[in-house]
């Protein structure tokens, strides 16, 4: 739950509420992930309730309350940053069960669904390509490092869509 | 836009069943296009640039560019016309190690009886090499070599630039900057067909991607190019996937 680590994390610069937390969230992000407010709300309570962070001074202008980190916040927030990731690998694309399904309804022609996938790999890396381009001209080296990235990612996906439509692994097997 | 290069059924047979071979394959290039072709190894998409240049002849089909019929044309014809009209960059640089930079992208100017050299000096100095004029090849980075040889290949100011893994013998940073130069001529209104197996690349620079397989155009895809917003393009949510 990264949400909480990215709260901690922009509060190591300063007390913020909630608003501040959720626009500085999103800046950070370049515009990949956007959140509600709602949700900055209930992981500052949260928080507050683990005694990571706490409210500081009093409320401010129209009952705003600003945050700030806790040892024990900081803390937390280091150990989280010093573990890798290190959980099973997580495909949550549809083309994972469309090619499942496929082998089973198609009689295997597996061809017409790769061939609209590789024209979809291939837009998203010109399109990455662009967000990259963006990010370095802004001066955002951290998210243009973000979309190399899933830039690599994409070209993955392409090199198995074409792996698949060359047959190398589409050999007769029947699924059970 | 106005078609650049036409190829009707083309097929190129080798003997002795060496790879490479095209089978009934027809493109059409528009001028101002940048295209990108790929295709594994062996699947006939630098025979198709060798064909489009006029290095090789096709088994049957027609090839033309700018409207002439490369069949029709001699072998002498056929110089011309790559002096002329196609400039080629290749994977390995192919200069001439006993002669300067700047005598290497004078060559083919010196070939069609002309005087180029205030050319040559812009050429440098778009290409950001304006300073190893009197360098020696192997005195230069490979792609400091890479940016010469398109100085050579843009000399004679071709219609079609072809460009053959331009980048396969470079760096990343090199390869890079030698494709942002691509770029950069193809907004300047250059026609550049690639040759790569980088889809990355492919794709930052061409808006068209013609994929090869065993000699057959298998896919021909025109890439949108209108600006996306950040999160039409990436979603990052971690916290979904741990659910």
């Amino acid at each position: 739950m990264s949400l909480k680590y990215g709260v901690l994390g922009l509060l190591t610069g300063e007390p913020l509420h909630g608003y501040e937390v959720k626009n500085r969230f999103e800046a950070m992000l370049g515009g990949t992930w956007e959140v509600n407010i709602g949700q900055i709300y209930t992981t500052l309570q949260r928080l507050e309730r683990d005694g990571l962070v706490r409210p500081a001074g009093p409320r401010g202008d129209r009952g705003k309350q600003t945050y700030e980190l806790l040892p024990d916040g900081r803390r937390a927030l280091e150990q989280w940053l010093a573990e890798p990731d290190s959980g099973p690998q997580t495909l949550h694309e549809d083309i994972y069960v469309k090619l499942l399904l496929a082998t089973r309804i198609a009689n295997g022609d597996l061809q017409p669904l790769l061939a609209r996938q590789k024209r979809a790999y291939l837009q998203r890396l010109r399109d990455l390509n662009r967000l990259e381009e963006r990010a370095r001209r802004d001066g955002r080296i951290d998210l243009a490092r973000l979309v190399r990235g899933a830039l690599l990612h994409t070209e993955a996906d392409l090199k198995w869509v074409d792996e698949l439509s060359s047959g190398r692994t589409t050999e007769t097997e029947t699924p059970r | 836009m106005s078609e650049l290069v036409r190829l009707t059924d083309v097929t190129k047979v080798y003997q002795g069943g060496i790879t490479g071979a095209l089978n009934g394959v027809s493109l059409s290039v528009e001028k101002g296009e940048f295209a990108a072709i790929m295709g594994p190894s062996g699947s006939g998409k630098s025979t198709m640039l060798n064909l489009v240049a006029g290095l090789d002849r096709p088994t049957s089909g027609t090839i033309t560019v700018g409207g002439t019929d490369l069949a029709r044309l001699g072998e002498t014809g056929l110089a011309r016309f790559r002096r002329d009209h196609v400039g080629f960059v290749f994977q390995f640089f192919y200069l001439l190690p006993n002669l300067t930079a700047l005598e290497n992208i004078l060559i083919p100017s010196q070939l069609k009886g002309t005087s180029a050299t205030g050319r040559a000096r812009d050429l440098m100095q778009t290409l950001g090499i304006a300073d190893i004029a009197d360098r020696f090849p192997a005195r230069l980075s490979g792609g400091q070599q890479q940016r010469v040889a398109i100085a050579r290949a843009l000399i004679n100011g071709p219609t079609l630039l072809l460009a053959d893994e331009p980048t396969g013998a470079l760096d990343t940073h090199s390869g890079e900057h030698v494709m942002d130069l691509l770029g950069q001529l193809n907004r300047d209104g250059q026609t550049i067909l690639l040759v790569t197996h980088d889809a990355k690349l492919a794709t930052r620079y061409a808006a068209r991607v013609v994929s090869v397989v065993d000699g057959e155009i298998v896919d021909d895809a025109r890439l949108e190019t209108a600006e996306r917003a950040a999160a039409e393009i990436i979603r990052v949510r971690p916290e979904e996937a741990s659910r």
